[in-house]
């Protein structure tokens, strides 16, 4: 039985999160008259920043729960779809509250908890926007039973010590759950001084995830696992063509397949509700749909849309002069990268149980606030009649910053007055996805005397990123005229080169794009990577030096150069083929966090084979240096499945394949067999770690390919022509 | 009508002898009879339909010429690297039966019948022409040591070659292909080319 | 119809309308054994990956009509916390999981691996662990294959009967 004693009477006064530099949102509406160039600067500065924590509770009593046994609960407004958030927060939150990191159990707060995070989990950002107010948090709580232990001991809180859950006095000791069963009222003290880097206990240990054991011996934690008594199955049947309309549906011989409950028209979709899932299956295949395809796209189609040239021009960046088109000097290279799905492991779905005046939804989501408003409005409640349970993620990866369908299994317990669980099937998850848009790039260099670059420009078309996302404010596009979703590592980090531009190219396509892990970075990085790794050798210049020429000590210069230098050393890089293989450099930032690959690469009967990786990243404080190695390996497996394998496509009007295999994904044989991970703590806080070591991947390997095989590959998925 | 349906077809006969004798000789698929040798028989009528099935995706995926099984009727390379292993059933742990069973699931679109494997390499028959898959077919040093009656028998009584005939849903729910000849004409087809001594037209 | 099996050293019998119901769903929803995951239905991610009378089996396409009389064995049957199997020792010492979701269907898959190859080479993991992970999890996968296969060979040399 948990004890909520620490919810009992306490003040209602909440006390300070650190508003920090107020989120991109706030920053925008300042930006509102002012013209371009200040724009840009607002979006460099949006680029680089860490938005803090902005969500409700704030208040420590809503955030911790003391249990019977002396365990701590945390509420964590950040969930957990692999990134490890959850043994960091507890990592973070137990220095200060002096228990053991296993002595917490974190939980993904429900939104009936009070903990309600208003933007999302993503950005890489769980850690570090959680970790100056859960420090803060823990800090208080930890006052509070101390104030409250001094009462119950009759000794001066001052004198009293605390450690691993207890608190100690010269003559006696409680425990965290005996003072919160015998506390009656708190009071909530002002924030305390916050400990030292020296005196982290497990902050910057390798501690063991806090998840391990359930995800190792199968424990029922997935959204997807998630059951209610009398619970039904649902199946919903999507148009298969982009763009396709329902015009009719006949539903009587899908109506007595057996175990069919109901089957209800919802927004351009239909919904088969049935005893078993199996059921809902097959009788979905009974559903005589027709629907209206006004236009069957192809692939040619989206890509005569999406070309740098077309659609809404921003000038992200700008420094000296625009290159002419008649400059003969000028190297000019182009470059795409194709659709890509998120192909997370779970499939979408929510199990919803809509009863009179109340909700409830549980799901995997990484957008517990704005899932619950969506489904308040849609079901014509208050979000407060709404309780959005999340659980643990079967994978993130932005495909769950939009986790709409919740709507729709709640419209299908409200048609059957009744639990439902509505699974998407894989086809539906590859031709539903909020896909990674396909980019088109063209770069531009120019070679001064001195043998440097005198010019650099990085011109950028895109699908929406960003924009359209309700985690973004909506006025943010208008008011920055930009997608900064796409924009990301859109920049050029080389400021010593004196003439810059970045144009991005926006343009919304017939399907829907969003968040992919990085967004922008990757495709972004690719292009500009590959195009100063070529320029380098025609410089005739090792690619490190060049690189390290054309930054300076401003900003993040110096830590960018650290890691590049550090990079090429622990990978012994070198121009020279050697066995067969041959060595590729890119770096890039990402969040603040800079990262450089070294990847080692052979081309056997025309295929690609990665062996080796040595990733440099800067992550400022690593929380749990195990977990941000895992992050850097992950970041290289994905962002390597997504340069070499992955693409959808367009078929006769259909995102095409609907299945893995045929749609491409690096697999165990893919994975290189040598994976170094080196960390520079260039800051004295933790950094996003999740996406930036996605950024250099794709270009690392391209450039190995090139000084190998003397191919310069321009088009993802990295294929030998 | 009739006399006038036939008023067409003739003409369209020779048009389209015209076009045969146009094409190209010596495409795998050609087995016209060069000159010189006797007439087409009741033999090669048969060994045509039996050949028809036998190099369809349907059989010829399950007996590559590599150790790679094939897919769809593009006949790609069987996805996640799939390859023969030591039995031609897979390898040791993840083997043909980790994913197909003794019969179609319709469920999950995937293909099923007893024994489901690939044939012996001896028994390639990918890229060869009919001819050549006919005289893999009868070799006794490639097929096993199988006579007549073993061959025939494997033609027409294993369900897995019988599994041509009922191939199920693919992935995506839609009927898989099947080989241009009706079950029941095949087996008439391979006994009576047998019966006529399994001659493989030159 | 009635079927009957054992499922993790149980007898179990379940009553299904339709034979050909995938065995993952009896599994999941009617035996509620969530360890065993829905990752594609169409037997291509691995992710429902069982052990049948000790093969490795992709139960998502495996009609549950074709169990009768089978020995099966999930996740949830393979080892306890107090006693895990090596692969799942393996997985822990090596902190595998990140999302998790897939790595049942890759212990299972791998603790087949093993009991047919108590030495797999890397080629032999490339050959046969063919599953999907989207977090990326392949490198310290396989590292823990070959501590889980180092774990196994310990367990056989103290009680030679364990094998």
């Amino acid at each position: 039985m948990a004890q909520d004693k620490p919810r009992k009477k306490v003040s209602r006064r909440k006390f300070l999160v650190r508003a920090g530099l107020g989120t991109v949102g706030v920053m925008a509406i300042g930006t509102y008259v002012f013209r371009n160039p200040i724009r840009r600067e607002v979006l460099e500065m949006a680029e680089t920043l860490v938005p803090p924590y902005s969500g409700s509770g704030t208040s420590a009593n809503l955030w911790f729960e003391v249990l019977e046994d002396n365990r701590v609960r945390l509420h964590s407004p950040k969930v957990e779809m692999g990134q490890g958030a959850f043994t960091g927060l507890a990592q973070i939150a137990a220095d200060e509250l002096d228990v053991a990191p296993g002595q917490i159990e974190v939980v993904a707060a429900a939104t009936d908890s009070g903990v309600v995070d208003a933007m999302s989990t993503g950005g890489s950002l769980s850690i570090a926007s959680l970790w100056q107010p859960l420090r803060e948090m823990a800090a208080t709580m930890r006052e509070m039973l101390k104030n409250e232990a001094a009462k119950q001991l009759g000794a001066d809180a001052g004198s009293l010590s605390t450690r691993e859950g207890i608190v100690f006095s010269g003559e006696g000791s409680l425990t965290y759950a005996e003072i919160a069963a015998a506390a009656t009222e708190w009071e909530l003290p002002e924030v305390p001084e916050l400990r030292a880097a020296a005196q982290y206990q497990y902050v910057g240990k390798p501690v063991q995830r806090v998840d391990l054991a359930p995800k190792v011996f199968g424990s029922p934690i997935f959204g997807l696992d998630a059951e209610l008594p009398g619970m039904l199955h649902a199946s919903i049947i999507r148009p298969e063509a982009v763009g396709a309309q329902l015009k009719s549906l006949d539903s009587k011989a899908a109506a007595d397949m057996p175990g069919v409950v109901k089957i209800v028209e919802l927004e351009n979709a239909v919904g088969v509700v049935a005893e078993s899932y199996p059921q809902a299956l097959a009788a979905c295949r009974k559903v005589k749909v027709e629907w209206d395809v006004p236009k069957r796209w192809a692939e040619e189609d989206i890509r005569s849309l999406l070309q740098v040239g077309k659609g809404d021009k921003m000038v992200t960046q700008k420094a000296g002069k625009a290159v002419s088109e008649e400059d003969g000097a000028v190297v000019s290279l182009s470059f795409t990268s194709p659709i890509g799905a998120h192909a997370q492991l779970e499939p979408n779905g929510a199990l919803a149980h809509v009863e009179e005046g109340k909700a409830t939804v549980v799901l995997s989501t990484q957008v517990v606030g704005i899932t619950r408003n969506q489904v308040a409005e849609a079901l014509g409640m208050k979000p407060e009649q709404v309780n959005v349970v999340p659980t643990y993620l079967g994978g993130g990866f932005g495909r769950r910053l939009n986790t709409a369908h919740a709507i729709e299994a709640a419209l299908l317990s409200r048609a059957v007055g009744k639990p439902v669980k509505y699974m998407f099937t894989r086809q539906e998850e590859f031709q539903h996805d909020t896909f990674r848009p396909p980019t088109h790039h063209i770069v531009k260099a120019r070679l001064g005397e001195d043998g440097l670059l005198d010019a650099l420009e990085h011109h950028y078309a895109s699908g929406d990123v960003a924009i359209g996302s309700l985690i973004m404010p909506s006025a943010l596009h208008q008011v920055l005229g930009t997608d900064i979703g796409a924009m990301r590592g859109g920049n050029i980090m080389y400021d010593n080169i004196p003439n810059r531009r970045a144009v991005q190219w926006h343009t919304s396509l017939p399907f829907a794009t969003s968040w992919w892990r990085s967004l922008g970075l990757l495709a972004n990085t690719f292009a500009i990577e590959s195009m100063v790794d070529e320029m380098a050798m025609r410089s005739g210049q090792h690619p490190a030096d060049f690189r390290l020429a054309h930054i300076s000590e401003e900003g993040a210069g110096a830590r960018i150069k650290a890691v590049i230098r550090e990079a090429v050393e622990k990978a012994g890089y070198s121009d020279e083929v050697q066995n067969g293989r041959a060595m590729g450099l890119a770096a890039s930032i990402d969040t603040n966090s800079p990262c450089a690959h070294v990847v080692e690469v052979s081309v056997e009967a025309g295929e690609i084979k990665v062996h080796k990786v040595t990733c440099v990243l800067d992550c400022g404080l690593a929380v749990n240096p195990d977990q941000v190695r895992a992050q850097c390996e992950g970041s290289i497996l994905m962002g390597m499945s997504a340069a070499m394998h992955e693409k959808m496509t367009l078929h006769k009007g259909e995102l095409q394949p609907t299945i893995y295999g045929p749609y491409q994904m690096a697999l165990m044989r893919h994975a290189p067999k040598e994976i170094n991970v080196y960390l520079l703590q260039g800051a004295e806080v933790p950094l996003p770690v999740g996406e930036p070591p996605l950024g250099p991947i794709a270009a690392a390997i391209g450039n190995a390919v090139r000084r190998l095989t003397g191919q310069r590959l321009t088009d993802l998925p990295l294929r030998m022509g | 009508m009739a006399q006038l349906k036939l008023k067409y077809i003739f003409p369209a006969l020779l048009l389209i002898g015209g076009l045969l004798l146009a094409a190209p000789p010596a495409s795998p698929l050609d087995t016209s009879a060069p000159d010189g040798l006797p007439p087409p028989t009741a033999g090669n009528d048969s060994y045509d339909k039996v050949m028809s099935v036998l190099t369809h995706p349907r059989c010829i995926n399950c007996h590559p010429s590599d150790h790679l099984p094939k897919q769809g009727l593009e006949g790609r390379p069987h996805h996640f690297g799939v390859a023969r292993g030591a039995a031609g059933h897979g390898f040791e742990a993840t083997n043909c039966n980790t994913c197909h069973q003794n019969e179609n699931n319709d469920y999950s679109g995937v293909p099923g019948a007893p024994h489901w494997g690939l044939a012996p390499a001896s028994m390639g028959w990918q890229g060869l022409s009919r001819a050549e898959v006919a005289e893999a077919l009868l070799d006794r040093s490639r097929n096993g040591n199988r006579g007549y009656e073993a061959l025939i028998h494997h033609l027409t009584e294993d369900p897995l070659v019988l599994w041509a005939w009922s191939p199920g849903v693919d992935a995506a729910g839609q009927p898989r292909e099947k080989p241009p000849v009706a079950k029941e004409a095949y087996i008439k087809a391979v006994k009576d080319w047998f019966a006529a001594g399994a001659p493989i037209p030159r | 119809m009635k079927i009957a099996f054992t499922i993790n050293g149980r007898a179990q019998s379940v009553e299904i309308e339709d034979g050909n119901t995938p065995l993952l769903w009896v599994i999941r929803d009617q035996l509620n054994l969530k360890g065993t995951k829905f990752g594609c239905g169409k037997a291509a991610c691995g992710a429902c990956t069982i052990l049948v009378d000790g093969e490795a089996v992709r139960c998502c396409s495996y009609a549950a009509k074709l169990a009768e009389g089978k020995q099966i064995t999930t996740i949830e049957g393979l080892g306890t916390r107090a006693q895990p199997h090596p692969v799942q020792q393996a997985w822990i010492e090596e902190v595998v999981p990140q999302c998790g979701y897939c790595q049942p269907g890759f212990i299972m898959a791998t603790a087949a691996l093993l009991e047919k190859n108590p030495a797999p080479t890397d080629e032999d993991i490339d050959n046969n662990i063919v599953n999907v992970c989207r977090c990326g999890t392949y490198y310290r996968m396989r590292k823990a294959i070959h501590r889980a296969a180092a774990l196994q060979a310990q367990q056989v040399a103290v009680n030679p009967k364990n094998q």
